[in-house]
């Protein structure tokens, strides 16, 4: 054994203690490794210790050492290949923890696991020792060294590196010693854990600011510091440069891209630039003329086919761009501008791709210190290194590879920046739609101002136009009253139609001329209603009536004459009018206006009588003067003497009677028009009725009529002309119709309410019948003289037929009562009579039977001659 | 020269007798008298005048009816008839020249050209 344990045990624990306890002075893992080399080089007084690290590919580097009296060269930095270890010894150092101790001087090595292999069951520290493997001495000898100790460090069950003692002579270790050193190595161990765990947290809070910091500067208001959170983050990551890019505008829309620090070539589209890039170091993204990268189909190509970072996650790490998946025109557009590591990292937030967030790092010249040159012509490096002098090797096109924690950092960062920028997208969403929708509020604002301004203006104009309906309204019904208040009085028949024919319309007129109510006249077709006919009977065709022809070709007609139908079938003589009811040139219907003219007819057919008569009445005496004047004016004719004066007679006796007729019709007319003023005095009866009798005494005389008077002497209140007058005229009558040789008797007698003849009892006078009981003037002058007087004038003539008996009384009726021969009167007398004794308020009849003889009676009444006066 | 005779038929006396006169003083005719429409059918068809002057408006027959029946007897139906009228409205002087008469004489008459009147009707 080279190996022994020299001093004491109490001063091993003593020295264990010391050097844990210097150990965990400090809390930097540099500081411990060297301390620790230092204390065990100490503690073993052996000329060099080292703490050797592992690399991930199994190489390894001195982080720290402790060196005394020069014998053995320092190694502190210096690189050692993955081959000085091989494979399996790092395995055996891992596995079975295997410290071994190597004695060049007897080509001995001894073995101490502190684990089973196979089953990693605890061992006890024993020391194997066996031969040692030639090649290694020879290594350790050219590397000077005749003593070695080797103590693997583990770090979370993994190799993290080797406690390494060297002695240039020969030198003894105890298992003593080797137990300390072990214990030393655990320490270490533990110090690495914390330290590294205090690394970590370090990293962490760094971490942790740099989110902290780049979260409030995405979160700054109004807009987002995207390019001050670029910047931070490119930083963080040890960038050169960066960039932002966003596939869809965000808060800026001219800012699509945002880029800090170094940035790629400017690629440059073929068709326009020979070269694929250009030198441009950045762009502004509203001037840029071709699209960024991240547009390129080459980027996606290239994403797609490099693996990300971490499964499922959109961020892709790529230490040396030259090794990548990158297209040629995307390696040479970055390499250009010495880019050689990239990240790139998809933002994406809620299923949506919002861009990319790309960190660049640039390309740089790495030194390794080793120890010793490496053996190119043995690559593997199985013989023996001869010199560990120091070779220094350069690699340029190097880069810092982008470790775990580089990548949940920008892995966080990105995440912020999606959220940041969708929010802000979504931000920018609602402020358009926040403008849109106060824009459109300002525009539905504005209609509706506009609208109730309208409605306002609206409202007043309908509020005047009803005020005026309402007072065209009341003008309406009040003319409307007033046309149905003259409609209703108008003493014509008024009927509207419609187009048909039928009655829509009747005033009461109407209804009462036709004998209908106006109700059954409703809805009733004209035509068949009043059937109209032509003045002789010949009823109309309908579509030849003029009312046919008003509703059918709007044409006015005045008809006098045609006959409409009453109700109860009878037909009537009318005047109409049929006019058309027209809305521009359609004809609504008509209104029809008539009036029954049977009155007016008679009135007029009287008047042409009248005319005739009179004519005829006049013409005849003027025949007889005329021709009896004209031959006896003409001296040159030879008229006889008794011819002449015949004619003389003639003329004279036609002229009597002309004067009469022309007295009887200016009587009666003024009579008629109340122009004749009574003269009433107070007479005698009997001296009235001889008078007259008188006068017609040579009349009767010359018929050979028997004139018998039974008169009564009575004063009366009368006018003595007109009383004369009519008994002259009933006198007269009765002569004229008598046959000769006949009588006609005047009659004279009181009568009174009873009818009762005082006088004249029924055997004096078996012709006069008693008369109807006559209606006297007044109640007081009957109480204060009760009778009146009644005359009659009987002739033995041929008597009046019944129907006549009345009618003889109107103007010149008498043509029509006499048959046999004319009379000569004017058929005015019976006219005036019936004036007169009606103006005296009495009564005139006749009574007669045909072929025995007429009477004729009027009554007078007595008036008390004071009270009448 | 034998003297035309002509029948006037009128119920007026003093007419008859006028008109007489007028004709046999102006016309040298010979007239006879008729004082009713009946009395006048039975002359014209005893005398057969050359004219029948006849008043239309007579009590009883009046001239209308006188004229038909004068026109219903075969031994008067060829009298030329004069009608003499005292309605002086043209309606009722249209409707009597209608008839088929030799004229139509309105009274009062023209005494010094009646004669010559009847003349000239029996000449057409």
């Amino acid at each position: 054994m080279l190996f022994s344990l020299s001093g004491p045990k109490p001063s091993l624990e003593a020295l264990l203690h010391r050097m844990t306890d210097r150990i965990r002075q400090s809390l930097e893992l540099s500081e411990i490794l060297s301390a620790t080399a230092t204390e065990v080089r100490t503690f073993l007084k052996i000329d060099r210790v080292k703490l050797y690290r592992f690399e991930p590919d199994g190489s390894g580097e001195v982080v720290a050492e402790s060196i005394q009296g020069q014998r053995l060269p320092s190694l502190l930095g210096h690189r050692f290949p993955a081959e000085d270890i091989p494979q399996e010894a790092r395995e055996l150092f891992l596995i079975t923890r295997q410290r071994h101790i190597v004695n060049v001087a007897e080509q001995e090595i001894g073995i101490s696991p502190l684990l089973h292999p196979q089953t990693q069951a605890p061992l006890h520290q024993d020391i194997w020792f066996r031969s040692v493997d030639p090649c290694h001495v020879e290594y350790l000898t050219n590397m000077g060294v005749q003593s070695s100790l080797v103590v693997p460090v583990l770090h979370e069950q993994r190799l993290w590196g080797l406690l390494v003692a060297h002695h240039s002579t020969p030198r003894r270790i105890s298992p003593n010693q080797l137990e300390v050193v072990q214990l030393v190595s655990d320490q270490v161990s533990v110090a690495i854990a914390h330290a590294l765990l205090l690394s970590q947290s370090r990293l962490q809070a760094r971490h942790e600011a740099t989110v902290n910091q780049v979260v409030t500067l995405l979160h700054k208001t109004p807009t987002p510091a995207l390019q001050t959170a670029l910047t931070k983050t490119v930083k963080a990551l040890s960038g050169v440069g960066g960039r932002l890019y966003l596939n869809t505008p965000g808060p800026n829309p001219k800012k699509q891209l945002l880029i800090t620090g170094q940035q790629p070539a400017h690629l440059v589209p073929k068709t326009t630039v020979q070269s694929p890039v250009t030198d441009h170091q950045s762009y502004p993204s509203s001037a840029i003329a071709v699209p960024p990268l991240e547009q390129l189909l080459a980027w996606r190509s290239w994403l797609q086919s490099e693996a990300p970072a971490k499964p499922n996650e959109l961020l892709w790490a790529i230490d040396h761009l030259p090794d990548s998946q990158a297209s040629p025109l995307l390696k040479s557009a970055l390499q250009l501008k010495n880019i050689c590591g990239i990240l790139v990292a998809q933002l994406f937030y809620r299923n949506q791709h919002l861009g990319y967030l790309t960190i660049f790092r640039q390309a740089i010249a790495v030194e390794t210190i080793w120890a010793g040159r490496l053996d190119s012509t043995d690559p593997r490096q199985d013989r023996p290194r001869q010199s560990f002098e120091t070779w220094r090797e350069l690699k340029q096109g190097q880069t810092q590879p982008w470790a775990s924690n580089d990548i949940d950092l920008a892995h966080t960062l990105a995440h912020h920046f999606a959220q940041v920028i969708y929010q802000s997208r979504l931000y920018c969403q609602i402020q358009a739609l926040n403008t849109e929708l106060e824009g459109r509020v300002t525009q539905r604002t504005k209609e509706l101002q506009q609208a109730n301004t309208d409605l306002k203006r609206e409202i007043a104009e309908r509020e005047n136009t009803l005020r005026q309906l309402h007072l065209a309204q009341d003008s309406l019904n009040r003319l409307s009253h007033q046309n149905e208040l003259i409609l209703e009085s108008a003493g014509e028949g008024i009927c509207g139609l419609n187009a048909e024919g039928q009655i829509i319309f009747v005033n009461p007129a109407a209804a009462e001329i036709l004998g209908y109510s106006r109700e059954e006249m409703l809805d009733q077709l004209i035509p068949h209603l009043v059937d109209p006919a032509k003045a002789d009977g010949t009823p109309y065709p309908w579509e030849h009536s003029p009312i046919f022809r008003t509703l059918h070709e709007g044409t006015h007609h005045h008809i006098s004459g045609d006959l409409f139908r009453k109700h109860q079938g009878d037909y009537f003589p009318v005047e109409y009018t049929s006019a058309p009811i027209q809305d521009q040139s359609n004809i609504l219907g008509a209104v029809v206006i008539f009036k029954d003219i049977t009155e007016r007819q008679i009135v007029e057919r009287l008047k042409d009588e009248f005319i005739s008569v009179v004519s005829h009445e006049l013409r005849t005496p003027l025949t007889s003067i005329r021709t009896a004047l004209g031959l006896l004016a003409n001296d040159d004719l030879d008229v006889a003497e008794n011819k002449r004066r015949r004619m003389m007679e003639i003329a004279f006796s036609n002229t009597n009677r002309l004067v009469r007729l022309v007295n009887d019709i200016l009587d009666i007319e003024r009579i008629k028009l109340g122009k004749v003023t009574l003269r009433k005095q107070a007479c005698d009866l009997a001296k009235l009725i001889a008078q007259a009798v008188d006068e017609m005494r040579a009349i009767a005389e010359k018929k050979s009529i028997n004139l018998v008077v039974s008169s009564l002497s009575i004063n009366f209140w009368v006018d003595p002309d007109r009383i004369i007058q009519t008994l002259a005229n009933l006198l007269s009558n009765a002569i004229k119709f008598s046959p000769p040789g006949s009588t006609v008797q005047i009659t004279a007698s009181f009568y009174d309410q009873e009818g009762q003849d005082h006088r004249q009892a029924s055997s004096t006078s078996p012709l006069i019948p008693r008369p109807q009981p006559i209606s006297l003037p007044s109640k007081s002058t009957i109480e204060s003289n009760p009778k009146a007087i009644i005359i009659a004038v009987q002739d033995q003539g041929k008597g009046i037929p019944e129907n006549k008996l009345e009618t003889i009384f109107d103007q010149f009726e008498q043509l029509h009562v006499l048959d046999d021969e004319h009379q000569g009167g004017t058929g005015l007398g019976l006219a005036i009579c019936r004036s007169i004794v009606q103006q005296h308020g009495g009564q005139i009849w006749a009574e007669s039977t045909l072929d025995q003889g007429s009477t004729f009676f009027f009554t007078l009444p007595i008036y008390d001659v004071t009270h009448d006066q | 020269m034998t003297n035309k005779r002509i029948l006037i038929i009128d119920d007026e006396a003093d007419i008859r007798e006028a008109t007489q006169m007028c004709l046999e003083i102006t016309g040298e005719w010979e007239v006879i008298l008729a004082s009713s429409g009946y009395e006048g059918l039975l002359k014209a068809a005893a005398e057969k005048p050359d004219a029948i002057l006849l008043d239309i408006m007579m009590p009883g027959m009046d001239g209308l009816t006188t004229m038909q029946k004068l026109r219903e007897n075969t031994a008067t139906s060829q009298i030329p008839i004069i009608l003499l009228t005292a309605k002086a409205q043209s309606g009722e002087q249209r409707q009597f020249n209608q008839l088929n008469i030799a004229a139509l004489i309105t009274k009062p008459y023209d005494p010094y050209s009646l004669s010559d009147q009847i003349a000239q009707a029996l000449a057409r």
